[in-house]
């Protein structure tokens, strides 16, 4: 079971540029894409460590990802 | 001593057990301040696409199809899936409730499905 976060948590996140608003439950669709997002990076950091026959996700293997998949997220 | 502003960033505890969820193998502790500002990229990132998604309609305020859309450019949505089944999957149920069309009583569909 994921834990859940508060939408004004989120909301505080999204507002960091002033002239941009947020419509009804478009919040919500980005706690989504944000889940897929970490999702994504879990699977591919756990794909890293295993490459490195180590059971353990350590930093260096969520670096080595993350640049290609910042790329990816890119709309 | 007063209360420092800074930048506002989601909690550790709710990051690391989300990405150790979907880890499904030990996750070093020392992984979080490589997640964090790969979140605050990422974050910096969606706020400026789904601005000028919004802008290209016209629009002051980012919608919900404003980030459905990005989803699928990112390619987080498989081809021939509803973004509904994503939703389903991955949200808990008072969200799916806000989202995704559901007839109540009386005829009346809740939220408002447009189109």
């Amino acid at each position: 079971m994921l834990k859940k976060i508060s939408r004004n948590n989120l909301k505080s996140i999204l507002k960091k540029k002033p002239n941009v608003r947020f419509g009804a439950n478009a919040d919500l669709m980005v706690h989504l894409n944000l889940l897929l997002f970490l999702h994504r990076l879990a699977e591919e950091s756990r794909a890293k460590a295993f490459e490195d026959k180590t059971a353990t996700i350590k930093p260096l293997h969520v670096k080595a990802v993350s640049k290609n998949l910042l790329k990816k997220a890119r709309g | 001593a007063a209360k420092q502003k800074e930048d506002p960033s989601l909690p550790k505890a709710y990051v690391m057990s989300v990405f150790s969820h979907f880890a499904k193998t030990k996750v070093s502790r020392d992984v979080y301040p490589v997640l964090q500002e790969i979140l605050d990229k990422y974050f910096e990132r969606l706020v400026d696409d789904l601005e000028a998604y919004a802008n290209h309609a016209k629009r002051k305020t980012i919608e919900k199809q404003d980030v459905e859309l990005l989803l699928r450019r990112q390619g987080l949505v498989p081809d021939g899936v509803p973004v509904n089944v994503l939703i389903e999957r991955y949200l808990p149920m008072e969200y799916r409730k806000l989202l995704i069309p559901v007839a109540t009583s009386g005829n009346k569909v809740f939220p408002k499905h447009r189109r």
